[in-house]
């Protein structure tokens, strides 16, 4: 019995052309009994930035707060909004904390980093549950479904997808693997976020 | 006793008969081998024998390397069943099973065939490890047509599933993990027999076994009667694996229902868990906030579109 | 298991058992069968050879893969090929695919208590021309379906192939129907992207791919005039085709 897979659920973050989705499974289980199948575990942290938690419940709300306690922080005392990538390195030095007694938790981020010209451009990254940084060019995934996250993503994945040929394919990544997997499931939301706005659709997956 | 000691012992003179046998050629070339008998022909005889390995506690060894709820980072991972259920009624026997099998908390596969046709008039169910229900029920299946070739008469269900307790018994503690149900009418009307590889044979009118049985109970405990006609049996049989494929991790993908009657059984359907969930079976989902969409203030109904023009 | 704590008695014993990494993958079509498995052998971070195949032809209209503990892999398709010479010499013909299936249930059952810790999968043509594919847990359970991948990124493959192959997941605008058997050179094409796929994402699959394709009888070579360095290994001219395609993989 591992503590990551106690209550399942699994997240994957997927770059495109001038835009990044983020998606995630809704399942909340005690091992292999299934309690909510409306379990949010992607926050927004600003207009442009959403994080994934998955892993351990408990661990998803007290992050979810901490990560709200120090991005506001950070607001104030910089009087601008958090770009992704210091975002990301907030993550990393906030799990790092717990070194040796650390919070089960593989965040996924997935943002538009403000570029120097005015544009915006796609940022995704993932952490190990120490904080362990992974810059991707393509995807990230996490959690119980990592596995065949990775497989089916890696099949579908192209470069310079639009953002609705990304939302097909990070949706059919997500239902595929999650069906082959016992604790992830029970109904998939995707984020779509471009330059200006960000789309939420919840996706009717399989219930068993 | 006795047979444990020549089974097992490693000294000894019909020991060395044996150790000789092997180092020359083993039970494979023998001339059983060849013919139709193949994989069950040591069986024939009457006791069957394995080969075991060669050390102190080789129930331990087997434990050690494949049981994967001791410790679930074993390698070799043995395909688990999960979610049957049987249970007879007026009508005869509804036998409903789910078809996922799962490696550890990988789903091995959707499509399993959980129900065993030992014969015409005779099923059996699938739970525990997939290998020993498949290969016993066929060897079940084997003693079922010699009984009626010696007895010039169908198997009662009580005889065909005390072969099979018999059988397990005598590996009792060996590591076998199988909990099936028997199903069949003979002449004494419908009848149910759970059978498990701890040796438990049970006669019962509603069983249901496997991971995902608790989940299954509770919609069968609460609709089962006597009395109800086939088409009420079918949909209970099917709405209780339902209930257990959408809770249970283990238990889902599609559900198979089976219904014996007197001249024998017959499969009804296999439907999607999931498509139960949406659609259900005629129209109406199973699925809880399917049938309470726009009920509730949390869920509420949609707005009516709105017929009159403002002024 | 042990720890190394001096808090109790501790004993090491020796493992027969160890995994040799690979993956295996088949597809059944309407009247073809493809049988594909990478060539890398590894045992923990090593690589012990970039070319051990684990895929073998049996008769001309079946072939095994095996995926697990190479020994014992490798052991039993010798004693799987022995059980069907004895069958051709008592029976004066092949045994029929669904029957080599039932023979590789027993021959596995009968090491229930000491498993030979091989995944195997089973393809090739039926008696009624149909592909098959059988695939097999340690211990003998079997089944029958239209695709399978086992081994170490089986987890990352079967996924791929459910959307693929069964098109999972995938709704139809209405009104629209799609085919009900894949052609040769699209499941050649999924093969090929799977192995390639889950070489990037495992460290235990690499450095070469063979894939085996047997032809329904009476079924000619479309799909495959194609496919570059396709070599036929049918020995009876008469009855059902194998062909095979070798690939590379990256090797590192």
């Amino acid at each position: 019995m591992s503590i990551m897979e106690y209550n399942g659920g699994s997240v994957i973050a997927m770059v495109g052309k001038n835009c990044v989705a983020i998606a995630s499974d809704l399942r909340l289980g005690v091992q292999s009994l299934g309690i909510a199948s409306n379990f949010q575990k992607i926050f927004p942290v600003t207009d442009r930035i959403f994080v994934g938690l998955p892993g351990l419940a408990t661990d998803v709300t007290t992050l979810h707060e901490q990560f709200r306690y120090r991005v506001n922080m950070y607001t104030i005392k910089e009087e601008r909004e958090i770009e992704p990538e210091t975002f990301a390195a907030l993550v990393s030095s906030t799990l790092y904390e717990r070194r040796f007694g650390p919070y089960f938790i593989e965040p996924v981020i997935a943002g538009m980093q403000r570029t120097p010209s005015g544009s915006y451009k796609p940022f995704i990254a993932a952490t190990d549950l120490i904080g362990c940084l992974n810059f991707a060019k393509d995807f990230v995934v996490a959690g119980t479904a990592s596995d065949k996250l990775f497989g089916v993503a890696e099949g579908l994945w192209e470069e310079d997808l639009g953002p609705e040929d990304l939302f097909e394919t990070i949706s059919q990544t997500m239902l595929n693997a999650v069906d082959r997997d016992t604790n992830s499931g029970w109904g998939v939301v995707v984020h779509l976020l471009t330059k200006d706005k960000v789309i939420t659709r919840t996706l009717k997956g399989r219930m068993d | 006793m006795n047979s444990f000691v020549s089974r097992f012992a490693s000294t000894g003179h019909d020991v060395e008969l044996r150790k000789a046998r092997e180092a020359f050629g083993d039970e494979d070339e023998s001339l059983e081998m060849w013919g139709s008998q193949a994989g069950f022909g040591p069986l024939s005889k009457g006791v069957p024998s394995f080969s075991v390995p060669a050390v102190p506690d080789p129930s331990a060894f087997l434990r050690l390397h494949t049981d994967d709820h001791a410790d679930p980072s074993c390698r070799i991972k043995i395909k688990h069943g999960t979610t049957t259920l049987a249970f007879r009624f007026r009508g005869g026997v509804i036998v409903a099973v789910d078809s996922r099998a799962t490696a550890g908390s990988y789903i091995a596969s959707g499509t399993v065939k959980k129900v065993i046709e030992i014969n015409p008039y005779l099923l059996g169910t699938m739970a525990g490890g997939a290998a020993d229900c498949q290969y016993w029920e066929t060897y079940l299946g084997i003693q079922c047509r010699l009984h009626e070739l010696r007895n010039r008469e169908r198997i009662s269900v009580s005889a065909a599933s005390k072969y099979l307790s018999n059988l397990v018994y005598s590996y009792k503690g060996m590591g076998l993990s199988m909990g099936t149900m028997i199903c069949g009418w003979d002449k004494t009307g419908p009848a149910v027999f759970y059978v498990d590889s701890d040796g438990t044979r049970l006669k019962g009118d509603v069983f249901s076994v496997g991971s995902g049985s608790t989940f299954a109970y509770g919609v069968l405990d609460q609709g089962y009667h006597w009395d109800l006609t086939d088409e009420e049996a079918q949909e209970l049989g099917r709405r209780s694996i339902y209930a257990a494929g959408h809770r249970d991790a283990y238990s889902g993908n599609t559900i198979n229902l089976y219904h014996v009657k007197e001249d024998g059984w017959k499969f009804i359907g296999n439907y999607d868990v999931s498509e139960m969930h949406y659609e259900g079976p005629a129209g109406v989902g199973y699925g809880y906030e399917i049938r309470t969409a726009g009920k509730s203030s949390a869920n509420p109904p949609p707005e009516p579109e709105s017929q009159t023009a403002q002024t | 298991m042990p720890d190394g704590s001096y808090a109790h008695p501790q004993q090491r014993q020796f493992n027969p058992y160890t995994e040799n990494g690979g993956t295996i993958l088949a597809i059944a079509g309407a009247d073809f069968t493809v049988i594909a498995g990478d060539t890398r052998q590894s045992e923990g971070y090593s690589i012990q050879t970039r070319y051990a195949p684990k895929v073998f032809r049996l008769t001309d209209r079946a072939v095994l893969a095996v995926n697990g503990f190479a020994a014992d892999g490798n052991m039993f398709v010798k004693k799987v090929k022995q059980r069907l010479e004895w069958y051709r010499h008592a029976h004066a013909k092949d045994m029929p695919l669904r029957a080599i299936a039932r023979l590789i249930q027993t021959m596995l059952y009968a090491q229930r208590f000491f498993p030979y810790y091989v995944y195997n999968i089973l393809g090739g043509i039926e008696e009624d021309g149909s592909g098959a594919v059988y695939s097999f847990d340690p211990v003998g359970s079997y089944e029958r379906e239209a695709c399978r991948a086992a081994g170490a990124a089986q987890s990352l493959v079967q996924p791929f192939l459910d959307n693929q192959i069964y098109f999972k997941n995938q709704q139809l605008p209405p009104g629209q129907t799609r085919p009900l058997h894949l052609s040769l050179s699209d499941v050649l094409s999924i093969v090929i992207d799977s192995f390639t796929s889950a070489t990037e994402r495992h460290i235990e699959v690499g450095d070469g791919l063979e894939i085996y394709v047997v032809l329904a009888k009476g079924r000619g070579p479309q799909g495959l005039e194609a496919v570059r360095g396709a070599q036929e290994l049918t020995t009876n001219a008469e009855g059902d085709r194998v062909f095979i395609v070798r690939r590379e993989l990256k090797k590192d």
